[in-house]
Order: structure tokens, then sequence, then C-alpha cells
């Protein structure tokens, strides 16, 4: 029967001591500050980068020849005045280079390799190409050429030097053509052909072989220069007096005197003019003009049959509009 | 027809992955202590550590929070690399008694925290804490103390803090 009331009494009893234990060793311990005090101490933050590399590829082809050295520069973000990175090394196959990340424009082709090869007869060339954050950029195949030889001039009537516009050049090695074109409305004319002509013989400019007269010829020796300037006179020199003939077909005697059985002096050919001086009923009296080799000419007395001759209008020397 | 609209989704989807990935920055996050959440412009990357995350270059805000050390906020501006390793060391909180048998002082810690009991439980960030020490509202002592683990002061007037 009072089991239960002492059960009861022990465990209030025993509740109290606990709570006092507690309550005593919190005074004991002392009152907690509410707030946890920092120092706004800096962290100890480690950060770091891993930055992808580029490697950059450009297969290099050789046209006829090859030069012993290339330069290479590597420009980036369309500054063309420093260069990330230049490489000389032996003209090689393949154009390898590392780049760090980050150093290419990846938006737009601003990014330049340079390629110089360290030969006069080649010319520079470069490559732009738009960059990548990092990885490998495989370029399409640059072909290494020996530097184009160029001859330019102008076009001009030698009789009053004034301009002749629309006039036929060719660059000629033997009787093949290797590059025609014309002289522009301003009688200027550019020629550009393979630097591997460099050293041809028999290369020759051929000019006016759409005028009347008897086109100009010249050799050329690309051997000491890759661009040549040339002003081209075409037609009689100013010396050359009026009436003015022309041979009208190839081979026409031009003999020391009128009779039949005088000594041939030259054989002319087509387009050839004569500035007639004397005439008798079946012969012309008049001077040619010999070219010398220094650029010079003389002028040689002679006679034509009349029938080899016809006369010359210099209002008008294109072949295609020539009046008879 | 429903076979090829799915193969269309799935190489549209992957394209769009592949574009959204270009340009991103792979993240690895290590804290120590570990298995602490981790939080990215406020949204919860997981439990560190964390590994193979994508990030986009540009500024952004990491918050970590544990109970026991002092939450840390960093703003860090990602760089256009390939990958950015961030390694967190959190600054613990230690439980410290402090006590005193001088009677009618009003301490303060760095400036804000006040107390004027005889013995008091603190937590306090590892590292310096500046303590003062009033009387009767004067200034009569000022020490740095410094906490790098649970520890009890008692505080002697004039005389550096001994620690047990």
């Amino acid at each position: 029967m009072l089991k239960p009331f002492f059960n009861r009494i022990v465990l209030i009893a025993g509740s109290t001591v606990i709570l006092g234990l507690i309550a005593g060793c919190s005074a004991f311990r002392g009152p907690l500050y509410p707030d946890i005090i920092y120092n706004n101490r800096q962290p100890l933050i480690s950060v770091t980068y891993e930055y992808g590399e580029i490697e950059l590829i450009l297969p290099i082809k050789y046209d006829a020849a090859v030069p012993d050295n290339i330069l290479f520069k590597i420009f980036t973000q369309g500054d063309t005045l420093h260069p990330v990175i230049s490489i000389l090394q032996e003209a090689p196959k393949e154009f390898l280079a590392y780049l760090p990340q980050g150093v290419l424009d990846i938006q737009n082709s601003t990014n330049l390799i340079e390629i110089i090869p360290q030969d006069k007869n080649f010319d520079p060339v470069s490559v732009r190409f738009k960059g990548i954050r990092f990885g490998r950029i495989l370029m399409p195949p640059k072909t290494i050429r020996m530097g184009q030889l160029i001859v330019s001039g102008n076009t001009f009537l030698n009789k009053n030097d004034s301009t002749l516009a629309s006039v036929d050049i060719s660059l000629q090695s033997y009787d093949n053509i290797i590059h025609e074109t014309q002289s522009n409305r301003s009688g200027s004319f550019q020629l550009a052909i393979p630097g591997e002509y460099r050293y041809a013989k028999h290369l020759r400019i051929v000019a006016g072989e759409n005028l009347i007269f008897k086109p100009y010829t010249k050799k050329l020796d690309f051997s000491k220069v890759r661009k040549l300037k040339m002003d081209i006179g075409l037609g009689p020199s100013d010396e050359m007096k009026e009436p003015l003939y022309m041979t009208n077909k190839n081979n026409v005697h031009f003999r020391e005197g009128p009779d039949i059985g005088s000594e041939t002096l030259f054989l002319l050919e087509e387009g050839e003019i004569i500035s007639v001086t004397r005439v008798t009923p079946g012969e012309y009296h008049g001077f040619i003009e010999v070219d010398l080799d220094d650029e010079k000419s003389v002028q040689m007395d002679g006679w034509i049959e009349r029938t080899d001759l016809r006369l010359v209008n210099l209002h008008n020397v294109y072949e295609q509009t020539v009046e008879y | 027809m429903n076979l090829m609209k799915y193969y269309y989704k799935r190489i549209a989807a992957s394209l769009l992955l592949t574009v959204s990935l270009v340009g991103q920055v792979k993240l690895a996050v290590n804290t120590i202590p570990t298995r602490v959440d981790v939080h990215l412009d406020g949204i919860n990357l997981g439990s560190s550590p964390i590994k193979n995350e994508r990030v986009t270059p540009g500024v952004h805000k990491f918050e970590i929070k544990k109970k026991g050390y002092a939450p840390l906020t960093y703003d860090l501006l990602v760089n256009p690399a390939q990958a950015v390793q961030l390694d967190f060391f959190l600054n613990p909180v230690y439980k410290v008694r402090f006590k005193t048998e001088e009677k009618g002082l009003v301490f303060e810690l760095n400036g804000e925290h006040r107390w004027d009991v005889q013995l008091v439980r603190l937590e306090l960030e590892a590292g310096n804490h500046f303590l003062r020490v009033f009387k009767i509202g004067e200034i009569i002592d000022e020490q740095t103390i410094r906490v790098d683990e649970p520890k009890k002061f008692n505080y002697y007037l004039k005389k550096p803090l001994s620690e047990e």
C-alpha cells in the first residue's frame, strides 16, 4: 500500500537532486554569453587556377624552292607590333607553337601568324585566324612560294611621248606566254610571274602586238632584282620625219641602192617604219631606225620597193582599227 | 517519326549542352573541415568536397556556414581559365571560460560585447580579440587575448590574463 507512495517520493527526490546538480553545475560554470564573438579574421583561402594550353599547328608547303630558315611571329588581338612569340627555325613541314590560354582573340580573326622566310627570294606571308580558349588549332596548309617577279611601267608613243593605252603586253619564255596584260587608260601596266622564273633564260617582254608597229621586245634579267621598272616607247621616234611609211609584210629588202641587184642591208619585218625622203616610180628612199644594245638607236638610209610599204596614220596606231 | 523526333531532341540537347559548357570554368571546392554545404550565388552546390562543377568567368559569391565555425563569405572574380580550385580553411569557434576574482569590473571584447559577471562562458572565433576592462565607467586595462583552443582565462587586475 505504501510502496507506490515511497516510489513517488524517491522519484521526486531524485529529480530534485538532479535538477539541483544541474543548477549547481551551471552556476559553477557561469552563464553563457548570448552571441558568438567573431573577430572578423580573414579566413585562409587558396585559389588555384589551371590554365589550358593552345596548341597551334600550321602545315607548311613549299612551291619549287625551300628557304633555309623561317622566322615565325605570332601576333594576337589585332596587335601587329608586339608578337607574343617569335620562333626562328629551319624551314619546317609543320609549324608548331604552344600559347598560353587567354592570349588569342576568340571572337574575331585578329590573330596573325607572320611567316618571314630568311631568304630575299621569298616574300613574307601572313595567316589570320580566330582563336580558341584552349585546345588545338589545326590550320589549313600554307604554301611558301618564291617571291613574284614584277615588271611595271608605262607605254607611250615615241613620236610625241603621249600615253598609249590598251597596249598588249606579255612576258614570254621562248615563245610561250607566261603572263599577259594590257596597259590601262593612263598607260600603266604591271606584270607578275612566279619566282621560279628568276633565273630563266630567254625571258622577254613583248609589247604592242595589237599595234600597227613592230612589237617592242626586250630580254629581261631578274637575276639581281625581282622588280623591274620599264617604260616602253612604241612606234617611230621624233627623229623620224614624215611622211612615214611602214612595211606591209615580212622579209622586205632594205637595199643600199634603187637598182635591181643592189646590196640588201636588212630584211625588215612587217611594221617597220620608214621615214621617206625621196620617191621614184618603183622605189622609196628613206631612213629606218636601228636599235642598239644600249637603248639608243641610229638611223640608216636605204631603198625599198614601193609595193612593200603603206602609209602610216599616227592618229590610229591600233591594229584593229587601222585605216589603209 | 516519334523516334526521329526523339533523336533530334537528343542531338539538340547535346548541342545545347556543348554550347553552354564552352566558356565555362571547371570548379572544385575543398573545405577544412569537410562536409560543409557550399553556396554559390545563393545556390547550394552540395556538401564539400565539390568537384566537376562549372562556373562562368566573372564575379561570384561563395558562402559557407557550419556550426562551430565562423561563417565565410568570399567574392571571387573567376578568370577565364580551364579550371579553378578553391580551398577554404574555416575559422573554428572555441568555447572559452572567462573568470575573475575582481569585483565591480565591466569587460568588453572587440568593442561591442560586454559583461560584468565574474564568470562567463564565451564562444570566440579563433584568433586575436581585443579586451577592455572598465571600472566605474573608466578604462583601466586593455589587452589582446589569443584564442587557439578551448581554454579558461583568469583575469587579475593589471596583470596579463592567465590561462588554465
